[in-house]
């Protein structure tokens, strides 16, 4: 049986878990083509006009793989710990999907771990659901967590690595984004390609230690529930002193980073920040005008910066 | 020290029940000024740009009571974005220069939680106290309820055009005068009498249309346009279930509610959807299928749980031609455009009605 994973939402944050749970149940996985133009174009015309970006960008790539597998897998997710949350597409992404393209064949699991319902029982089941021995997908679970908590400590290096590497002349900037945005070929990648073109060096909010950072954030906000929101606004105070400028990148109209943004706009001072927010119809062109001004103000306080170090 | 004023958001006529509920804590009451095109401008000028607007029209009835003399604002908080705003508009408030304490009613779900922000409302109020006041503004907020219902279904039929308004009106006064749970009672019983004798010209089989979505828009005629109203005007019955005492017992007892809510949406919806998505799906099912004319689903833009809810409710109203009206609010709706849809929308379902008859 070939399953299909869309690349879109959190393709980009668990695809180690799910590739490596689903080939390991004996299942083929086929993942569909980095996001282009024409699979922007389906997902916009199949969503609902007010959809987030992502959301259409999932469409777009669901619709992408149809014809080329058995099933799409699209999985639920509410709460991976009490009393937190994730933002209520997540909840909604298997039932949009189901109900906007009804043809389609549907593999899921939940994860809810307000009312109990934990990953690893769910995705046994769902493997169970299609004829996989409980053996084979217990042990294809360990080796699935195992794989994902291996490239998680990859990327909390990758942090470390930012903290102890010597600053170059030129400006460092972080990016903050969700994981599905900063990695889409279409949405951000194009935004850190351009910084790098211009000369700065660029970290991102997922070069971060995610439990670190939920923590971090949960201090810097008390109230704010949603899981990655919390790992977006702790990466920006971990890597606060070790960068030059922030440059937010959000998609329209983001529910949980409209506010956070806000919010982190009015707690965090002292360091330039920028937003960008992206919809379907963003120009390259203004993008880029605006990263640049924002590189040469960079510029120019560092090198004021250095003025005042000298003089000192 | 000077004296503590507490205020709230607007929502509707319940700020009748949430003063009562500040005075018999003990605390002072100060009801934000009706809300007006001022109190958005105000709010928005202040607000993240596209964030849902109800966070717009709580910021401005913040910053116009703060202004009147505020010092504590009691907020609440639901299963979306709403659950973050007392956060952000503290924050946003404080960079305005504004000095005052911000009580969130709904950082958890727990009845100890609940006891302990009202001492911040009304230090040193009793635990007795505290039921009692709640009970009493609970009470107050169903008769509310129940008087809007009867509204909603009657108003558009009324013979002598005002006779509704009339009754509510001195309703309203009454109500916020009452103080003991009797003179509660009584007043709603007599109101409902008042009602049912008022005459009017209603149809055996009136056009029925349900209204769903999200809570605050559903709830606050100036933020819908009365939407509700004018849908009544066209000789229309509105039903509406979303009411805020049906949330706060639905927030206490949220696992079966939600349980139940998903055998009602069933087939259409596996998971819940989030905040008062699986309801509005529910609901259409439901009342699809008890005969209802159409619906009209309603929420601010970009309401996430709202919009998830649509593309399920896009595809019932293709595959059983079900009218549904999708109307989205935000700091921009101009209220002609909305009088024009509800006017398109009731003339269709006057001649589905019609060619339904004929038949």
């Amino acid at each position: 049986m070939r399953i299909g994973l869309p690349r879109a939402l959190l393709y980009h944050k668990y695809h180690m878990l799910w590739t490596t749970f689903l080939e390991e149940c004996g299942f083929t996985t086929v993942v569909s083509p980095p996001t282009n133009r024409g699979i922007l174009e389906r997902g916009v015309s199949l969503a609902v006009d007010e959809s987030c970006l992502p959301m259409k960008v999932l469409l777009g790539h669901i619709e992408a793989l149809a014809g080329r597998c058995d099933a799409v897998f699209v999985p639920r997710q509410e709460a991976f710990e009490r009393g937190e949350h994730l933002c209520v597409k997540f909840m909604g992404a298997y039932d949009i999907v189901r109900n906007t393209i009804p043809e389609l064949r549907l593999i899921t699991y939940d994860v809810n771990a307000d009312h109990g319902v934990d990953e690893r029982r769910s995705m046994i089941a769902m493997a169970r659901s299609l004829g996989v021995p409980a053996r084979v997908a217990r042990r294809a679970y360990v080796l699935a967590e195992a794989a994902q908590h291996a490239h998680e400590v990859e990327l909390a290096r990758l942090q470390q690595s930012v903290a102890d590497s010597p600053r170059s002349d030129d400006v460092r900037i972080l990016v903050v984004g969700h994981s599905y945005n900063l990695a889409d070929e279409l949405i951000g990648a194009p935004i850190l390609g351009y910084l790098r073109t211009l000369g700065a060096e660029v970290v991102t909010s997922d070069e971060v230690d995610k439990a670190l950072a939920r923590r971090t954030g949960a201090g810097m906000s008390p109230t704010m529930k949603w899981r990655y929101n919390k790992e977006l606004l702790g990466s920006v105070e971990l890597y606060r002193d070790m960068v030059d400028g922030i440059v937010f990148v959000v998609t329209f109209p983001c529910g949980p980073d409209s506010l956070m943004a806000e919010l982190c706009a009015r707690r965090v001072t002292g360091i330039p920040m920028t937003t960008l927010v992206l919809d379907e119809l963003a120009g390259e062109a203004g993008t880029r005008t605006r990263l640049e001004s924002f590189v040469d103000i960079l510029r120019e306080r560092r090198r004021r910066g250095h003025v005042r170090a000298v003089g000192a | 020290m000077s004296e503590r004023l507490v205020t709230f958001p607007h929502m509707g006529e319940y700020w009748i029940a949430f003063e009562t509920l500040v005075l018999e804590l003990g605390a002072t009451p100060l009801v934000p000024p009706r809300m007006t095109k001022h109190t958005l401008e105000v709010g928005a000028r202040h607000s993240p740009e596209f964030v849902c607007v109800p966070f717009k029209y709580n910021l401005g009835n913040f910053i116009e009571a703060l202004d009147a003399g505020a010092s504590v604002i009691g907020q609440a908080g639901g299963g979306c974005r709403f659950g973050y705003y007392a956060e952000v508009q503290e924050a946003i408030l404080r960079d305005l220069g504004y000095e005052f304490e911000m009580v969130n009613l709904t950082s958890s779900w727990s009845v100890g939680e609940f006891i302990a922000d009202f001492k911040r409302i009304a230090p040193g109020v009793s635990t007795l106290r505290i039921a009692r006041a709640f009970a009493i503004a609970y009470r107050k907020a169903k008769a509310l309820e129940a008087v809007d219902d009867r509204v909603r279904k009657n108003v558009g039929f009324e013979s002598e055009r005002g006779a509704h308004d009339r009754v509510v009106g001195r309703f309203h006064r009454e109500l916020r005068a009452a103080g003991a749970f009797r003179d509660v009672a009584r007043l709603e019983e007599r109101t409902l009498a008042e009602l049912a004798a008022l005459p009017l010209a209603k149809p055996e089989r009136p056009l029925r249309v349900g209204v769903v979505g999200e809570l605050y828009i559903l709830m606050e005629p100036f933020a819908n346009h009365s939407i509700e109203r004018r849908l009544a005007e066209h000789g229309v019955e509105v039903h509406r279930f979303v009411t805020l005492t049906k949330l706060i017992e639905h927030g206490i007892r949220h696992r079966p509610h939600v349980r139940a809510l998903l055998g009602e949406a069933d087939p259409w919806v596996k998971y819940h959807l989030g905040a008062d998505g699986t309801e509005s799906v529910a609901m259409t099912w439901k009342l699809m299928q008890e005969g209802f004319d159409g619906m009209a689903h309603l929420k601010p833009f970009g309401c996430m749980p709202e919009v998830s809810a649509m593309s399920v409710l896009q595809r019932i109203s293709r595959e059983h031609t079900f009218p549904v009206l999708f109307v989205s609010y935000d700091a921009q709706t101009a209220e002609t455009g909305i009088r024009t849809r509800i006017e398109a929308f009731a003339d269709m379902l006057v001649m589905r009605a019609r060619g339904r008859n004929s038949a």
